[in-house]
């Protein structure tokens, strides 16, 4: 019963300490968590210096070269040169929906673009698209036996930049999708966006993906 | 004739020859590093730790993400690169001066996927922004927590159910304190009130395993 009452006592406490705590100005010390200090010249000279190595250090770890940076919350890829944007486009990633993989109880493809830093691994000139098994099962038909009735071409545009794990940069039939995640994780654009990627880019480009 | 151009070309060697030097480093001035006083110790040693981590991150093939309470954004980055910026409207803190190191995501805010039904057709509805969460608290290795809400004006019900749920926490944490003497947890807390869309892009941009760096304040916003 004693229990109760200090635990009751103590919510009634901690609600008025918190109502008083919320309509304060934030100057706590959490609102300033870095506390002056005092450093003499020397000290401070050698911590400029740090600073300034540093800055260096990490501004020598930037792409020289132009870089593909892929927003896919936004479906834009832009081609940018340090902090200079030389191309911006729009796009199609991801659609982060889920295929279950038949027969297996747990199986399931996520079609997600992936996120994070890869190169281009390849470029190719009028790609074919050799149609993976949840293609033909998301379409609800038969998986081939024969690996030549996977062979598709004309879908994927005159270009294909792969950046790893069946992953590309190409082109596509729906254009009116752009802007919309509405693909397997591969990433579309339209055919002059695409012939652009493709001049600008070479193997070893970095491609950023958040 | 001859002597007098030998003495020109002397003479322009020693005004370009400097500038040899000086733009060097004048082309590799630093960019998207934190603006600083350096005059500022306390500044600039926050700075400093904070260049330090993220050369470290910079250095690896992956994106990483800077919660900057000095210029009140969470930046998105790699390779040194800024590549997205979400302002901050508002934050508070507990025990920030702990979070002096890189945390990871433990785990990504819930989505629900659609589940594509075979043969349906392409037009299947996708995953979107949309689908985000705007509230949502993320955990991270070593321990540390980020909570996410929109500001009271943005989204009022939203807010409220937010703060209510905190409010319980820190109750019942103080309640068990009081009652039994235990401390509550101790780990660094960060509360960033963000627009419900950029709560929504940073809940998508998040993945498991992602490094945050927390630059922390010495001073009141300007």
């Amino acid at each position: 019963m004693q229990r109760i009452v200090v635990s009751l006592c103590s919510c009634a406490i901690g609600l008025v300490l918190l109502l008083l705590a919320s309509s304060l100005p934030s100057t706590s010390t959490d609102a300033f968590p870095v506390q002056a200090v005092e450093l003499d010249r020397a000290a401070l000279h050698t911590l400029q210096a740090r600073y300034r190595s540093l800055s260096k250090q990490l501004s020598q770890l930037m792409p020289g070269q132009p870089y593909i940076v892929v927003d896919t919350a936004r479906n834009h890829l832009y081609i940018k040169r340090r902090d200079q944007v030389m191309l911006d486009a729009l796009a199609s990633t991801g659609s982060g929906t889920i295929l279950d993989k038949p027969g297996e109880a747990k199986g399931q493809w996520i079609f997600d673009t992936p996120r994070g830093e890869f190169t281009v691994q390849s470029k190719l000139v009028n790609p074919v698209w050799v149609k993976p098994d949840w293609a033909f099962i998301e379409e609800g038909v038969a998986i081939p036996k024969s690996a030549a009735d996977r062979i598709e071409s004309g879908v994927l545009g005159e270009y294909a930049l792969g950046f790893g794990k069946g992953y590309f940069i190409h082109g596509t039939l729906y254009t009116r999708l752009l802007g919309k995640n509405v693909t397997h994780g591969c990433i579309r654009l339209n055919d002059d966006d695409l012939k652009s990627v493709y001049q600008l880019a070479r193997v070893g480009t970095p491609i950023m993906i958040f | 004739m001859l002597r007098r151009s030998a003495s020109l070309a002397r003479l322009l060697v020693l005004l370009v020859s400097p500038l040899l030097f000086v733009l060097p480093a004048w082309a590799a001035d630093p960019e998207n590093v934190p603006a600083v006083d350096i005059t500022d110790p306390a500044a600039l040693q926050e700075a400093t730790r904070i260049l330090a981590e993220e050369v470290k991150l910079a250095a690896r093939p992956q994106t990483y993400i800077i919660v900057d309470l000095v210029d009140r954004a969470v930046v998105i980055k790699g390779r040194g690169a800024e590549l997205h910026r979400l302002p901050i409207e508002q934050w508070s803190g507990l025990r920030l001066a702990e979070a002096s190191t890189a945390f990871r995501v433990q785990a990504r805010p819930p989505v629900t996927r659609r589940r594509i039904e075979p043969a349906a057709g392409a037009e299947q509805p996708p995953v979107s922004l949309d689908d985000m969460p705007t509230d949502f608290t993320l955990t991270f290795v070593p321990s540390f927590s980020l909570a996410v809400h929109p500001s009271v004006s943005d989204d009022f019900w939203r807010w409220l159910r937010f703060t209510t749920r905190e409010w319980w926490v820190w109750v019942r944490n103080w309640t068990v304190r009081l009652a039994t003497g235990e401390e509550s947890p101790t780990h660094p807390v960060l509360r960033l009130t963000l627009t419900p869309h950029h709560a929504q892009s940073l809940a998508w941009t998040v993945t498991e395993g992602m490094p945050f760096l927390v630059r922390r304040t010495s001073s009141p916003p300007k």
